[in-house]
């Protein structure tokens, strides 16, 4: 799953600067010309709109992700047991990641910690903003959703699924 | 796990007529109705005792013969079924409701949480002279808000027949949560006894429904883990104060049969789901004097409204649900198997009970009770250190003493709870001043238990929520800081069964409470009596103050526990006169009622 992810994006007024500080150089840049799709949608309180993606193995996609909704959300991309292990540890920190970014979710742009510390894509965004990912889709497409772990928001409906292609 | 149970359920004769839009069990599909899950928005109408569809409704209340818990009963009925049917409007709309009373006394129906005109909100001697027998009155107003409320009679003790029912609105915009399916969940108590002699009985001996009145075994068994002097000290304290430790409720199993939806335990009414789905429960407490404890074994609820009002999601285990209060949680069941709502009366003489079923017939376990609490030393937190000071002799020398015998009342969640209300509440005090010498807006009271849910709750055994959990999504449009700040303690003698705000019943006192029209208000509640009163006013909203800031909830009534200040905030907009009361329904009629005048 590692390998699926090519890299994070940072703020929409900042696409120019991939990989830019912070991303330790592990990821690949990612330009433009690689990008297949790009994918605007919202996250709302407490939903993703649309909250189902059809995509198909090895398709690079950029998410356009806005947050149209009064509090923070995240956008984190794994398997439903995933999601889960990230949300009982985002319970058990009392709704904040404990990385370091003050208790303000994945301060912008980090990798969420999954079951077995395996990482899922992720970003944060807060109320008003729009951020990026880049992500190229595993062949196990089918079996994956995006979620926004913030404790009660995933039990309200905030996540949808990846529906594979062809 | 699941065993199934046959069990007949009497349809009376408008259910049957209405061919089957009112439903026995709640079994849409069974009558080849279109499934709920096939609405968008999740939304379905079932509900066992039938809806009327707004704008336009008309409801006949009458009193008649209808079969409860299987036993002959004499409910008033609304519309032919007790508690009545489910009311629908929508946000945006007009309502008109046509009430006819085909009783032989005064009757009316207050619309409970709903912002409207003050002459619509049916409190006789209030709002309007009532409805005599024969008459109709129209009730026309404005839908301006949405989410779970209920409906009830406003008129002496009617309510406790079941003249009550569910209110949804729905929203004009999209809900900050979604799902797949709606139930509407209305807890209610019922008694085969005529309310006004429960009320006498109430009048002429205390404790009468409280078959847990400490005994003299209880005596002798405090006596081997406490010593004898701690013990008769404790006695002591609690006849100085006219009550009985086990006074948890007034109006208890002992004489209550507690229903959901109108169904007994026994009669397991049962709410149908598909696994996956994801369920909107809409919990409404309308019963006349019990708290419930809610919970579904097996599966967490995620509390997404309180009194109607959306708020950030809350995954909880369990949940409290004062007197008159609603709240919406969401469950995901996934298992295709029977989930058991368990609703246990606060003070543990009895439950109602329903199933969460993919099918028809059956039923989950129903877990095992918990045994009755004691109010022990929750009571002396409550009273604040100078209440402690009044009770015979419990200064901090004799508690001391107390500790070291052992005392069983002396738990760690009680005595937190005297930290809080005292000493951590006081530095808060001083950083968060306002201009006006008050605390900011939004600040929680020193003296308030916002993260206790309150009697016989072990907090270590599940996740309860609490009323610090509450939290908006935006901060509500008057950001304006309070200017008054209005000060009223919550009284009652339980021996003589008077209750009355500031030593006063309703009887005795000359006026209403003013409220400069349009003013900013902090409303301040000292409950200075051993027992929860869930604090209702009318016509406006109440936010209360449970420290969240400027994210504070609003609510249309309030829990307050025994010895706790609790405080809100309204903006006085809404001119005229409106009824404040205790929504236990025979301390509201006891007395503890005040008329609110916004001019």
């Amino acid at each position: 799953m590692r390998k699926t992810l090519l890299a994070l994006a940072l703020g929409l007024t900042t696409t120019a600067a991939f990989a830019g500080p912070g991303h330790g150089g592990s990821q690949p840049s990612v330009s433009d010309a690689d990008i297949d799709r790009t994918i605007r949608f919202e996250a709302g309180d407490m939903w993703f709109d649309p909250e189902r993606i059809e995509v198909a193995p090895g398709e690079t996609i950029r998410f356009e992700i806005t947050n149209v909704g009064n509090v923070e959300h995240e956008f984190v991309i794994g398997d439903a047991k995933a999601q889960e292990a990230h949300r009982e540890m985002m319970r058990a920190m009392g709704g904040s990641h404990g990385d370091g970014h003050g208790g303000h979710g994945h301060g912008g742009h980090d990798m969420a910690e999954g079951e077995q510390g395996g990482e899922m894509p992720a970003v944060t965004i807060a109320p008003g903003e729009t951020a990026e990912l880049v992500w190229t889709a595993p062949q196990g497409v089918g079996d994956l959703e995006y979620a926004c772990n913030i404790p009660g928001h995933y039990e309200a409906g905030m996540y949808g699924n990846f529906v594979r292609q062809g | 796990m699941a065993r199934s149970r046959v069990i007949t359920h009497p349809l009376s004769r408008r259910q049957i007529l209405k061919g089957g839009s009112a439903l026995g069990l709640g079994s849409a599909a069974a009558l080849g109705l279109r499934p709920s899950w096939a609405n968008p928005w999740g939304q379905s109408n079932v509900y066992s005792k039938g809806v009327e569809e707004g704008p336009e409704v008309a409801l006949a209340i009458r009193r008649e013969s209808i079969p409860i818990a299987g036993q002959q009963a004499r409910p008033i009925s609304i519309n032919g079924t007790s508690p009545g049917p489910l009311i629908r409007l929508k946000e945006g709309q007009d309502a008109v409701l046509r009430v006819t009373n085909l009783l032989d006394e005064p009757t009316s129906i207050h619309w409970h949480g709903l912002i409207l005109p003050p002459e619509m909100d049916g409190v006789p001697g209030v709002s309007f002279p009532g409805i005599a027998p024969g008459e109709t009155f129209t009730y026309r107003f404005p839908v301006r808000q949405n989410g779970t409320y209920w409906y009830h009679s406003h008129s002496g003790l009617q309510e406790q027949l079941g003249h009550a029912g569910p209110l949804i609105i729905d929203a004009a915009d999209r809900e900050p949560f979604r799902y797949d399916r709606e139930h509407v969940l209305l807890l209610t108590d019922w008694t085969f006894e005529e309310p006004t002699s429960v009320f006498r009985n109430l009048k002429t001996a205390e404790g009468y429904y409280n078959f847990q009145e400490r005994t003299i075994a209880d005596f002798f068994a405090d006596v081997r883990e406490k010593g004898f002097d701690a013990t008769a000290e404790m006695r002591g304290m609690w006849a100085k104060m006219r009550m009985s430790s086990r006074d948890i409720a007034d109006v208890t199993g002992s004489t209550y049969t507690y229903l959901l939806n109108g169904h007994s335990p026994e009669e397991n009414w049962t709410a149908l789901f598909k696994a996956g789905e994801r369920v909107r429960l809409r919990v409404i407490n309308g019963s006349a004097m019990s708290y419930f404890d809610m919970r579904i074994p097996g599966l967490k609820m995620t509390v997404v409204a309180a009194d109607g009002q959306p708020v950030q999601p809350v995954p909880v285990d369990e949940f409290r649900i004062g007197v008159a209060e609603t709240y919406d949680v969401l469950v995901a069941p996934e298992d295709d198997t029977a989930y058991t709502i368990f609703a246990e009366a606060m003070d543990r003489s009895g439950y109602a009970r329903a199933t969460l079923a993919p099918r028809e017939g059956m039923a989950g376990e129903i877990p095992e009770r918990r045994q009755i609490a004691d109010r022990g030393m929750e009571a002396m937190a409550a009273h604040g250190m100078e209440g402690m000071a009044d009770m015979a002799g419990m200064d901090h020398s004799n508690m001391q003493g107390m500790d070291d015998a052992g005392m069983a009342g002396m738990d760690h969640s009680s005595m937190s709870g005297m930290d809080h209300s005292g000493m951590a509440g006081m530095s808060d005090e001083r950083s968060n001043m306002n201009a006006n010498g008050m605390l900011a807006a939004g600040t929680a009271q020193p003296g308030s238990r916002y993260d206790q849910a309150g009697i016989g709750i072990d907090p270590s055994e599940r996740r309860m929520l609490v009323y610090r959990d509450l939290k908006a999504f935006t901060p509500w449009p008057d950001r304006r800081e309070p200017e008054r700040e209005l000060e009223l303690h919550l009284t009652g003698n339980m021996e003589r069964y008077i209750w009355s705000f500031d030593g006063k019943k309703f009887s005795e006192v000359t006026g209403p409470i003013h409220i400069n029209k349009d003013e900013r208000l902090r409303l301040i509640l000292i409950n200075d009596t051993m027992m929860e009163h869930p604090i209702h006013l009318h016509g406006m909203w109440m936010e209360l103050e449970n420290g969240q800031g400027e994210l504070i909830p609003r609510k249309h009534t309030l829990n307050v526990k025994p010895g706790e200040r609790v405080s809100a905030l309204i903006t006085a907009d809404a001119e005229g006169s409106w009824a404040f009361h205790c929504h236990l329904l025979y301390h509201m009629d006891a007395g503890m009622f005040r008329v609110v005048k916004v001019s």
